[in-house]
């Protein structure tokens, strides 16, 4: 994991230059190592795959369903929340530290009810309740991001703390009722399937996904590669120390990454009271909760919990690849089992892909 | 830590007595504190706290947390940590269940066929921690939807009815005590008196605290890290077998699909609040026993002030809070002072 890394990039290079194979072979292996040490690679070769093999059952009758693009599609409606949540932990992971953020599903559910009171109940008009639903979010996250860059909690122990007490906070205000009221259920329209106009070759897209995923996945890309705040958050999760000496402050850009964390949970927050058509107090907690499947993804999609490490591109194919297999797990396999089997793979996934990516660490380096 | 090494220079026959930690940490102490003002106030303000109606379940329900978290204190102790206990519950849970509801197999049989399938889950845990060289966190994040998916394909349909009272000594009823003691807690403290024992005077336990401290030293100073990793996981999905029929006991004669959801989270804070630091490297039993009753008498006090069930977790959360940023505090007074 650490020390033998320029050793073995020596053999490697070596083994590269010094050979005297046909330039086929050599671009195979340098395409096999590609894939290897890229996670994006592995994933969009993953999804290719899944998507050949789903349409060749399809074509062969062996689904109950037709797996096709409108199918696809508007499938993707399960990857809005997912996803957004994931490019949440991709920010938190990516800061180091042991960054990781048990609350966003508390904070999904509590910024969800003061949604739905501020919106649903007391009359606010949209925009104003969306920004104060925004604040909220950047508070609750501001909450964890204080104590753990300024005062040095532990971030598993602190979100730990915040989702248990979050998550009491939207039951107890809500009085662990949904809240619903014509205003909600007519917001539900934003949750609707919609053809994009000029692009009909495309089918109906669920309208969170173009109006709250891929804004959120454009403003955390341009975050992370073209701000100083995304470089600086890098530095910090790859060493602290060297980012310290190098004049970055440490604790704010730290303290700054859970802010984001609670605001992309205040939107998921707002997307899921127009899916659900009512603010439900444990929206973000039901079952095992929004937190441990969004981890499960950033992880999935290549990003190193030791920090420093991630893209969004990463994150963005493994939420796709998981989406797009469980709907195809809930077409080849029917009834309870076929409900249940994508527990299966994605923990399958999760550990093969995790397995993959220490061993190959050890033998080419890179992710 | 710097305490421990300054006793090495003294002579030999005092080294032990310093090496070792104290008896009671500060941490217990003021968790001791806590507990005796908390049982105080509720005995004041809630006539039926201190009686033992509400003692002996109160104690009950401690018992499969304070159990299973002893594993987990180990886990954590090696700078791990196991998210899956709740599916790992949830698969013993139903496989006993299953077993006693079909084969009508006496209590006899059911211990060992829960603790074994506690053991399997917790091997393929520490095979995967201990040999893989991935993150505990991501191996058990993976572990526990192998697990859930497992439990779900065991239980067939939605629940599993007319579970027999062959569990009642572990349970919450009459059947579950002796002299008034909850049999389930007196097991639990049967394990943590020993595990106590285990972390501070073997050499096995010590190992624990040297890999969480520093992995590396300890592989160079003759620790078969991997192996002692291993153990400790595997020891984590035997007591998760054994608190499970617990779980079983205390719930009623149908098990639902939800069985142990949630109660990774429970039991790590429980750790956690028992002054075991997240880092490794440090922690005992007995805060986690104290972790437990603790966060068990928040409940059942909220819940019998009358005041919204919910906001038991709301003091859970705080709890975390206040114990952690205590031990944070302690730790800069510590590091100045050296």
């Amino acid at each position: 994991m650490s020390t033998p890394s320029t050793q073995t990039i020596k053999t490697v290079s070596s083994k590269h230059a010094g050979n005297s194979r046909s330039p086929i072979v050599r671009g195979l292996t340098r395409f096999g190592v590609t894939l290897l040490t890229q996670r994006a690679a592995l994933l969009s070769i993953l999804l290719v795959g899944l998507i050949i093999t789903m349409t060749v059952m399809d074509a062969l009758d062996m689904l109950s369903g037709p797996y096709d693009a409108k199918y696809l599609a508007s499938s993707t409606i399960a990857l809005v929340g997912l996803a957004m949540l994931a490019l949440a932990q991709l920010i938190v992971i990516v800061s180091g530290r042991g960054g990781i953020d048990l609350s966003v599903g508390s904070m999904v559910s509590l910024s969800g009810v003061f949604f739905g009171y501020t919106y649903g109940m007391w009359g606010w008009d949209l925009w104003t309740a969306f920004i104060a639903t925004m604040v909220i979010g950047a508070v609750l996250g501001a909450i964890n991001g204080i104590l753990i860059a300024y005062v040095g909690f532990p971030p598993l122990i602190m979100t730990l703390a915040t989702f248990y007490a979050y998550r009491s906070l939207a039951l107890v205000f809500s009085d662990q009722k949904p809240i619903n009221s014509p205003v909600i259920q007519e917001f539900y329209s934003a949750a609707r399937a919609v053809q994009i106009p000029g692009l009909e070759f495309i089918p109906p897209i669920p309208l969170g996904v173009i109006t709250f995923l891929i804004p959120t996945a454009i403003f955390v890309w341009i975050l992370m590669n073209k701000t100083v705040f995304g470089r600086r958050l890098y530095a910090i999760g790859t060493n602290d120390v060297a980012a310290l000496w190098t004049g970055i402050d440490v604790k704010a850009t730290r303290m700054w990454a859970f802010t984001l964390s609670g605001i992309i949970s205040s939107l998921v927050a707002i997307y899921t009271v127009a899916q659900f058509a009512s603010a439900r107090p444990d929206a973000g907690t039901s079952g095992s909760g929004m937190a441990l499947p969004a981890i499960t993804i950033a992880v999935l999609g290549g990003v190193a919990i030791t920090g420093g490490i991630g893209r969004v591109g990463g994150v963005i194919i493994a939420g796709l690849l998981i989406v797009w297999l469980n709907a195809g797990i809930l077409l080849a396999i029917p009834g309870n089992v076929g409900a249940q089997t994508p527990l299966l793979a994605l923990g399958l996934v999760l550990i093969g892909s995790s397995l993959l990516n220490a061993a190959t660490r050890k033998r080419f380096g890179g992710i | 830590m710097s305490a421990e090494t300054t006793g090495m220079k003294s002579q030999k026959f005092d080294v032990k007595a310093r090496i070792l930690p104290p008896l009671v940490t500060g941490q217990e102490y003021a968790l001791i504190g806590v507990l005796v003002l908390l049982w105080i106030l509720l005995g004041i303000f809630t006539p039926a706290f201190l009686t033992a109606g509400s003692i002996q379940p109160l104690l009950g329900n401690v018992a499969p947390i304070a159990l299973i978290g002893v594993g987990m204190t180990f886990v954590i102790i090696t700078a791990g940590i196991d998210i899956s206990v709740g599916a790992g519950i949830m698969v013993s849970a139903v496989v006993s269940a299953q077993l006693m509801v079909s084969f009508d197999i006496p209590l006899a049989l059911v211990i060992p066929a829960a603790v074994g399938v506690g053991l399997g889950l917790g091997l393929i845990n520490g095979l995967l921690v201990a040999y893989g060289g991935v993150h505990a966190i991501i191996i058990t994040f993976g572990t526990l939807n192998l697990f859930q998916y497992l439990g779900l394909r065991i239980f067939g349909s939605q629940t599993v009815n007319g579970i027999p009272p062959t569990l009642e000594v572990f349970g919450n009823g009459a059947g579950g005590r002796i002299w008034g003691i909850p049999v389930s807690f007196a097991v639990a403290v049967v394990f943590i008196l020993a595990s106590w024992w285990f972390l501070r005077n073997t050499a096995w336990g010590r190992s624990f605290y040297a890999i969480g401290g520093n992995q590396n030293a300890a592989r160079l100073a003759g620790i078969p890290v991997q192996t002692r990793v291993l153990s400790a996981y595997v020891v984590t999905g035997g007591l998760v077998g054994l608190g499970s029929l617990m779980v079983v006991a205390q719930g009623t004669n149908s098990l639902m699909q939800n069985v142990g959801q949630g109660r990774e989270l429970a039991i790590i804070a429980a750790v956690v609040i028992g002054g075991t630091s997240i880092m490794g490297g440090r922690g005992s039993v007995l805060g986690t026993v104290l972790g437990a009753i603790l966060v068990q008498t928040v409940v059942t006090g909220v819940t019998q002030l009358g005041w919204p069930s919910q906001l038991g977790n709301l003091f859970v959360g705080l709890f975390i809070i206040i114990s952690v940023g205590a031990d944070i505090l302690r730790d800069k007074a510590r590091s100045k002072s050296a």
